[in-house]
């Protein structure tokens, strides 16, 4: 037996012998005996440190409020997933790579906080400034400003506004990324009231994912964090029908209409049309080409 | 429209050219769909899951470990439960350069997003990396032979006779010099948290000893398994809590492999000749040979089939040598 691994990589974050398993240093046996908790792993495997009591506290908070959020984008993929009755990791991983530009977006928002912190830092701007020049340079250009609003809790998501007081709680309210965020929603609502417009209210991007990068997580870790911790719900969603619901998702038995009974299919494509035969083809096609019809709906 | 190819076969089950075109109408007589849950439910304003109220659960001071048990267990779990439950994720989040890191890093290599290859990280969890699935179902074998009257003991070596040598037995060479997996179980009972997986387990490892030529003991799956096993979660849950848990390294191996190494282009990895075990280098026959130099792959009879069989056994990489065992219906009635 081998126990080489597969890449030869010069690594900064752990290494693992016949005797222990190191990361960043520590002793991952020692960590769990001395009684930190994975909200520290966590801080020892991103950032090499030991967070304070309170960022450790935050980061269980945020973590906390965001592993559930029962049906979003990627307990959707989870269910599809299982109904097909592959190994539950299947299920769960896919449920994780749901998230991308539109489902917890935390590595842009992350990002964007930064193209601006650093902006304000070389422009001479106070954060409350730079925050009205992102919101108008976004709205101008007709952009979403990240962070904000919820397609399903249409009056502000609950966990976001509680989030964002925790953050000012435990870390205090003098700090880059939570004046930024606070800048931007103000700022964006103002601009929005002038239009005649409703008010929106911070998500949990804006909030979270804030908190996140206060506690010191990069653009892609703090994404990490959220989109992985998300996997875990999908799992028991995964679980939940695997155990106590119908595979395929199309029965017929079931008293309720399945997620894939014929009957849910909504077919808005060409309307039916013969198979030309072989011999009738190359004129069909040719034809099928020039006429152009076809671009209405290739994608 | 004339019949188009085996369109009008009588053996058809119903008359293809007179089938119905367009969609299904909506079912009137059942309950329109609905994402039908027992873990969580969400409105405008709240996220409810198993009864709690999350916003209120985190207000509270209870975090994400504790949701991990109300999520599967619908249960605010005891203090020493959520102890033990931190411990085992410090313990799974990093195994180094193994299987859920590698899966990272290649797909970091392709240049993707950093959630692409979370989540091909979870897929290395299978049935021997990370076996929290197969090893419970193995333990649950052995808690019901007691159920039947076996003793513990009894029951072990049934189930370390049955699995000796498979990668989900949690007994093995792997921790000898390592005592993280026995001080996680030392962790259990120190903690008053021990049931009935431990028990086992104990007596798996002294039938496996017996029965094994060289020096074993209980490894990081056997450990891990079996404390949060007797905390509570089923082999499924353990499988997807631990693998995701493990997930959240693996971005970090995502992140210092964009961070510090090229991306992999198609067709920039070239596989050495030396490297090749397959047939020798041979030409491709024309189209017009093609009648002449190849044949067929069905066969008339189950002997001929057997001959093939073996003989399709000894090419590698074609799926043939993997012989999966299905279970036998006469032994499930």
């Amino acid at each position: 037996m081998s126990r080489e691994p597969l890449f030869r990589r010069k690594t900064a974050i752990s290494y693992k012998t016949e005797e222990k398993t190191v990361l960043r240093g520590f002793d991952l046996s020692d960590m769990a005996e001395e009684g930190y908790t994975f909200c520290d792993a966590l801080f020892v495997l991103y950032q090499g440190r030991i967070p304070t009591e309170n960022e450790a506290k935050m980061l269980n908070y945020e973590t906390g409020e965001f592993l559930e959020h029962s049906m979003s984008p990627s307990a959707a993929s989870a269910f599809a997933v299982i109904s097909g009755r592959p190994n539950l990791p299947a299920a769960v991983a896919a449920a994780v790579m749901t998230f991308g530009s539109a489902h917890g977006p935390g590595a842009a928002h992350g990002y964007m906080m930064h193209k601006y912190i650093e902006r304000a830092r070389v422009e001479e701007k106070s954060l409350e400034e730079i925050g009205k020049v992102l919101v108008d340079e976004y709205m101008d250009a007709g952009l979403a400003v990240m962070g904000l609003g919820q397609p399903q809790h249409l009056d502000g998501d609950p966990r976001a506004e509680p989030t964002h007081l925790k953050h000012e709680e435990l870390l205090g309210t003098d700090n880059v990324y939570i004046k930024l965020q606070r800048s931007i929603e103000n700022y964006f609502n103002a601009r929005r009231k002038k239009e005649g417009r409703s008010y929106v209210a911070v998500n949990m991007i804006g909030a979270g994912n804030t908190a996140l990068c206060e506690l010191g997580f990069s653009p892609n870790a703090a994404w990490c964090i959220g989109c992985v911790c998300r996997g875990w719900s999908c799992a028991a969603h995964a679980l939940y029908n695997m155990k106590k619901g119908r595979a395929w998702a199309a029965s017929k038995r079931e008293p309720m209409v399945q997620m894939l009974d014929l009957s849910m299919i909504k077919y808005l494509g060409p309307d039916d049309r013969e198979v030309p035969s072989l011999s009738e083809r190359q004129e069909y096609a040719k034809k099928q080409k020039e006429e152009g019809e076809y671009k209405k709906w290739a994608l | 429209m004339g019949i188009i190819g085996n369109l009008d076969d009588p053996r058809l089950p119903y008359d293809y050219s007179n089938r119905e075109k367009g969609t299904v109408p909506p079912d009137e007589k059942r309950a329109r769909f609905q994402w039908a849950s027992e873990v969580a439910y969400k409105n405008v304003h709240s996220i409810v899951t198993r009864g709690y109220d999350t916003t209120e659960l985190v207000e509270q001071g209870y975090g994400v470990c504790d949701i991990i048990f109300i999520d599967f267990q619908a249960r605010i779990p005891l203090e020493e439960e959520l102890k033990m439950l931190n411990y085992c994720m410090i313990m799974a989040l990093e195994d180094g350069l193994s299987s859920p890191a590698n899966m990272a890093r290649i797909v970091a290599g392709s240049k993707t997003i950093l959630t692409q290859a979370a989540g091909a990280s979870i897929l290395a969890f299978g049935h021997a990396f990370g076996a929290y699935d197969a090893f419970g179902k193995m333990l649950n074998k052995g808690l019901a032979l007691v159920e039947d009257g076996k003793t513990m003991a009894e029951a072990a070596k049934i189930i370390a006779k049955e699995n000796i040598g498979q990668p989900h037995l949690g007994v093995s060479e792997l921790m000898l010099k390592d005592p993280a997996a026995g001080r996680m179980i030392a962790r259990v009972e120190k903690l008053g948290l021990v049931e009935k997986y431990i028990p086992l387990m104990k007596e798996v490892i002294k039938a496996v000893q017996e029965l094994s030529d060289e020096p074993v003991d209980i490894d990081m799956l056997g450990a891990m398994g079996s404390a949060m096993f007797d905390i509570g979660f089923s082999p499924e849950a353990t499988w997807a809590i631990l693998a995701v848990t493990r997930a959240f390294a693996a971005g970090c191996h995502f992140m210092e492999e964009m961070e510090c190494e090229p991306p992999v282009r198609l067709g920039e990895q070239l596989t050495p000749r030396e490297l090749y075990i397959g047939p020798e280098d041979k030409p491709v026959p024309s189209l017009k040979e093609r009648d002449t130099t190849v044949h067929s792959g069905q066969f008339a009879t189950p002997e001929d089939w057997k001959k093939g069989f073996d003989a399709k056994q000894k090419m590698r990489g074609t799926g043939w040598a993997i012989v999966e065992d299905i279970a036998d219906p006469r032994k499930m009635q």
